[in-house]
């Protein structure tokens, strides 16, 4: 296992120079460039990954969500509008994946729990940090909320939009996440909500 | 970019990245981009330069040398044919099953049966469901409780369980209905009468009734022991040692075989059953042959026939790969039906045994594979159609597929 670490950009990676070399790369994407493709991937996957991780702690689902979000969007690479950005679209696409993965676990383990008659199995391993871990123990769709606010930047206005729920709704989940991690963890967090 | 010390946290945090895993990643999204149908236009066409040369030609010296080396000759040689790896372009909605029939579908809204056109009926707040033989009725889960429900949802009947209930299985004689009750087996009459306790003791694996109609029930104990129990009597007619990590049971061909489903195996009993023989006798006939490396995520049995669909998955360097396999009744080499990139869900057979539904939660589609003649169709979409409002719910698991006429 190779372990990551560094700053991540808002467009990650082998970042594209401006949103105008973006739109390039999908309009060339879309008429049938391999390379175009490769670039966005180039581009997007580090911050999808850790995007990932950090909602569903396993380093192996995340690799998982990465790629299955990467094949949906060519899956549906035809239909995007390429007069808006393309991380954001992508973003979501991983966040909600994640959000999924990290349900089915939570039932998973909870039936596993109930039904087996053998030990459960041991939760992944911890991950680095007094913070990471406290936002572990976050539900997970607070935990999504948290990471597209604080990891990819989004403004809550764009995550409302991103995850089609009411402002509110998101402003509330952040303000209850970073309240629980100030309580669990360093308490030095400004709290961002609603900004 | 922001200073918060959040912000930092997570932008700086340290965590673990499986080796290559972005390279892997690349390769099979590359790969599903090629079978998107594109190539690169000709204008993008371009003499390929040294380097790109240099690594076409080390690809091809790769392929070369993996297909001859003995890992690769197995890959090779283990499959008789590839039908057709590209996938079909998807339907945007689902307006109809193909082959007909009808589906019961667990969502997280809970389970819905689908119609022959598409049309959907939610059933209710159920945790696991079952077709009746005929589809007359659906046995539904919920905590302690088993409920016998119609297909339009009203409820028939409903016991409580000391228990929690799950893997509810409707006999093929219509009569009984097997499930656990926490890690007990019971039997109960189809009215919801005479619920009694067979065995305890046992492996979270569904109980697979005879498909002869007939009173034994199969299932596979807590030390790793298959069963064949006459529900009626109690009678523990006869076990045998069960193979490694089963995670499900499946009784068919006319009786004569169970399938043991584990995650590196597909293993086949062969079953003398109790119309034939005075007692049953269980013996092992062969592994399925797998390739190395190889997870199995779902099998089934056909319905009338000894062929096993398999959905197996298997991890390379350039990614994951995911197959639909067909095994047929004697040592003929397997027929792979379909590979895609990434991971493929459950496999059920059409009532009539001549078509597959396979999930595929990544690309959001159900794939409608013919067994012999006929085109594959996908149907994309699939999560929303069965989480109205909830764009965030998990992708739906196909419970059954009902029924034959």
């Amino acid at each position: 296992m190779e372990t990551e670490s560094g700053a991540i950009e808002r467009l990650a990676g082998g970042e594209p120079d401006s949103l105008r070399q973006e739109r390039r790369l999908v309009r060339e994407a879309q008429a049938g460039s391999g390379a175009a493709m490769a670039r966005l991937y180039t581009a997007h996957w580090r911050s999808a990954y850790r995007a990932a991780y950090l909602i569903v702690h396993d380093a192996a689902a995340a690799e998982d969500v990465a790629q299955d979000s990467f094949l949906a969007a060519v899956n549906a690479l035809d239909r995007f509008d390429r007069r808006r950005p393309f991380g954001p679209w992508l973003h979501r696409i991983v966040v909600n994946r994640a959000l999924d993965w990290a349900r089915r676990e939570a039932l998973r383990r909870r039936v596993a729990r109930e039904k087996s008659v053998f030990e459960p199995l041991p939760a992944p391993e911890e991950i680095g940090g007094e913070m990471i871990a406290a936002l572990k123990e976050l539900p997970a769709e607070q935990r999504a909320v948290v990471v597209l606010r604080h990891l990819l930047e989004y403004t809550p206005g764009e995550i409302a939009e991103m995850l089609e729920l009411p402002r509110g709704t998101v402003n509330s989940r952040l303000r209850r996440g970073l309240d629980r991690l100030r309580e669990t963890a360093v308490g030095e967090l400004e709290t961002e909500a609603g900004r | 970019m922001r200073n918060d010390p959040l912000d930092r946290a997570l932008r700086e945090a340290s965590i673990p990245v499986p080796a290559e895993a972005e390279r892997r990643g690349l390769a099979v999204v590359e790969a599903a981009y090629a079978e998107r149908g594109h190539g690169e236009p000709a204008s993008a066409i371009r003499r390929p330069s040294l380097p790109r040369l240099a690594i076409a030609l080390g690809l091809v010296t790769l392929l070369a040398a993996v297909l001859l080396s003995p890992a690769g000759a197995a890959v090779r040689d283990w499959v008789a044919e590839v039908a057709d790896s590209s996938t079909p372009r998807p339907e945007p909605s689902l307006a109809e099953i193909p082959g007909g029939g009808r589906l019961l579908v667990q969502s997280d809204a809970g389970p819905w049966v689908v119609k022959a056109d598409g049309s959907r009926r939610l059933l209710g707040d159920y945790e696991e469901t079952t077709w009746s033989p005929r589809g007359l009725y659906v046995a539904a889960t919920e905590n302690r409780s088993l409920s016998a429900v119609e297909p339009g949802g009203t409820p028939h009947w409903s016991i409580t369980a000391p228990g929690r209930v799950s893997d509810p299985r409707w006999s093929p004689s219509r009569y009984r209905i097997a499930y656990r009750s926490g890690a007990s087996l019971r039997v109960v009459a189809a009215d919801g009468s005479g619920d009694k306790f067979l065995d305890d003791d046992l492996a979270p694996v569904a109980p697979a009734w005879s498909p002869l109609g007939t009173a034994e029930v199969a299932y596979l104990d807590a030390s790793g022991f298959l069963w064949i129990t006459d529900s009626d009597s109690g009678e523990h007619l006869v076990s045998a040692p069960a193979g490694t990590d089963i995670r499900q049971l499946e009784w068919g061909a006319h009786g004569s075989a169970i399938l043991e489903i584990g995650r590196e195996a597909l293993r086949l009993l062969e079953v003398q059953p109790l119309k034939i023989a005075a007692r049953p006798g269980i013996e092992f006939l062969r592994d399925l042959p797998l390739p190395p490396e190889t997870t199995v995520v779902d099998a089934a049995l056909a319905p009338q026939r000894q062929v096993v669909a398999a959905v197996l998955t298997t991890w390379r360097k350039s990614g994951t790969r995911s197959s639909i396999v067909l095994f047929g009744p004697r040592r003929t080499k397997p027929r792979r039906l379909l590979s895609v990139p990434g991971s493929l869900g459950e496999v059920v057979w059409s009532p009539d045994g001549k078509r597959l539904l396979v999930a595929w939660p990544g690309a959001d589609q159900w794939l409608f594979l013919p067994v012999g003649r006929g085109e594959p169709r996908a149907i994309g979409h699939i999560a929303g159609v069965f989480a109205p409002g909830d764009r965030h719910a998990s992708f739906p698991r196909v419970e059954g597929w009902c029924c034959r006429r």
